[in-house]
């Protein structure tokens, strides 16, 4: 479990610094993935929140296809994420 | 009840696959094709989660994975869905092997009668055809090359790295039945050289009614599949439909625990293999197929003197085993598996395949050993 933060961490750092990643949406996700406890038994959110900042994009929504995640996509994982910590919704 | 021993037939779900799956049919259960609320905007990020999830096993693209109802569904989209591309070309010579699932060999007869010239590679005593004789029957026309990666009655790994080395400066499109390997032998299906790739979710740990077709792209294009079924533009318009999200889910929560857990795994799949084979050992069976090249969850034996029958009823109480493929055995048709490798009717007869997982407990390999060796003596 608590490597799956670490690897959220560790990606959104990478996505910020090296990436296009912007500051006001790197920081709430840290503050996920610095928290493993608090967001244990959201796991699943987790891993989908993992896997959008790997495959970040800002231009995700401009071509025909959409194969990679914008900042609209992690924002509502981190609200279905947070909904999650306070009762049996989206997640 | 007896030890289920029949894994190759189909898994058991692993626990945390049902849970998560068991959430998208009660509470998260949105269409993904209605992304204009939260239900369904939670169904498609959960959809594309799996997408992804099943691509990185597999070192695919997301956009490359092709949701379908399983294996089955996949290799006729693969098969019957180039057909119109190749006949377009001028291509008509297809190829592939006798050890095929009937699920590749019923869809190349169904070429057959669209008028192509189907070669069929023979295979060995050892259970695997010969990328030699690959290389010598393809063909400037050779449309597609159909092999299976782990086949499912003997375990046996096929030859793919030789056969991408075969392929490597022909054109054919080369599609890989990967029903019983994926996820469970890893490295061979990130071979780029493989257009198409046929995935089963209950092979995994996943529930029934779920796999994928695997489409890689060649320059940037996918293969030039066309759909078996119409009605909706999902899935790239090759697999319309609803999708069926919990099972989805399921697939690909399975796909992230077989990369992750894959050597805990066959640690405890080897260990269960030495205690059967030593076990077996006692009733001088043959194994059929070579085991230098079986995965090691499965092992097929033939039983001198006992046919698989009364074997399998014999033991019914203890352990759950069957003779064949599970779509070909309530049939009792021989083998055509074991046929192609040249055992004769009646050591085909007297056949058991043995497949096991991780979650599979201790059997009392004993009173399997006891009853075996009275059925013979009797």
């Amino acid at each position: 479990m608590n490597q799956l933060f670490k690897e959220l961490e560790e990606a959104t750092l990478e996505q910020h610094i090296h990436g296009e990643l912007p500051q006001w949406l790197a920081d709430p996700v840290l503050e996920v993935a610095r928290n493993p406890h608090q967001y244990a038994e959201s796991e699943y959110h987790v891993e989908m929140l993992l896997a959008q900042v790997r495959e970040y994009d800002v231009y995700a929504e401009a071509g025909c296809c959409k194969w990679a995640y914008d900042h609209e996509d992690i924002k509502r994982t981190l609200r279905w994420l947070h909904e999650a910590q306070q009762g049996p919704q989206k997640g | 009840m007896p030890i289920y021993l029949d894994c190759n037939a189909t898994t058991p779900v692993e626990p945390a696959v049902a849970k998560l799956a068991a959430r998208f049919l009660e509470q998260d259960f949105g269409n993904p094709a209605s992304p204009i609320h939260d239900y369904g905007l939670f169904a498609r990020a959960a959809v594309e989660h799996a997408r992804a999830q099943i691509a990185r096993v597999v070192a695919a693209r997301p956009d490359e994975v092709i949701f379908t109802s399983g294996a089955t569904e996949a290799n006729n989209i693969a098969i019957l869905g180039l057909a119109q591309a190749a006949l377009n070309a001028g291509k008509r010579h297809v190829i592939t092997t006798a050890i095929e699932h009937k699920a590749v060999l019923e869809p190349f007869e169904a070429l057959g009668r669209l008028g192509f010239e189907v070669e069929i590679l023979p295979a060995g005593a050892d259970g695997r055809f010969a990328p030699q004789q690959l290389a010598a029957a393809l063909r400037p026309d050779t449309a597609l090359v159909s092999t299976i990666q782990v086949n499912n009655e003997t375990g046996v790994v096929q030859p793919l790295a030789e056969v991408a080395q075969v392929l490597a400066q022909h054109p054919a499109w080369w599609h890989v039945d990967a029903a019983q390997g994926f996820g469970k032998e890893l490295e061979q299906l990130r071979q780029p050289r493989i257009d198409l790739l046929s995935i089963s979710g209950h092979k995994i740990y996943a529930p029934k009614g779920v796999g994928a077709l695997i489409a890689r792209k060649r320059n940037a294009t996918l293969p030039p599949l066309q759909p078996l079924m119409f009605g909706g533009g999902q899935e790239q318009g090759l697999r319309p439909g609803t999708l069926p999200v919990p099972l989805i889910v399921g697939l690909g929560e399975a796909a992230k625990l077989a990369l992750r857990e894959q050597e805990q795994r066959r640690e405890r799949c080897r260990a269960f293999r030495a205690q059967a084979l030593a076990a077996l050992a006692r009733l001088d069976v043959i194994q059929n197929g070579a085991e230098a090249h079986c995965l090691p969850h499965v092992v097929n034996v033939s039983v001198p003197g006992i046919s698989s029958d009364q074997a399998i009823h014999a033991l019914k109480d203890v352990i759950a085993i069957s003779s064949t493929s599970a779509c070909t055995s309530h049939t009792r048709t021989p083998s055509h598996v074991l046929a192609a490798m040249g055992l004769s009717s009646e050591l085909a007869e007297s056949s058991l395949r043995l497949s096991w997982c991780h979650l599979t407990p201790a059997v009392d390999w004993e009173r399997v050993i006891d009853i075996l060796q009275q059925l013979r003596q009797a």
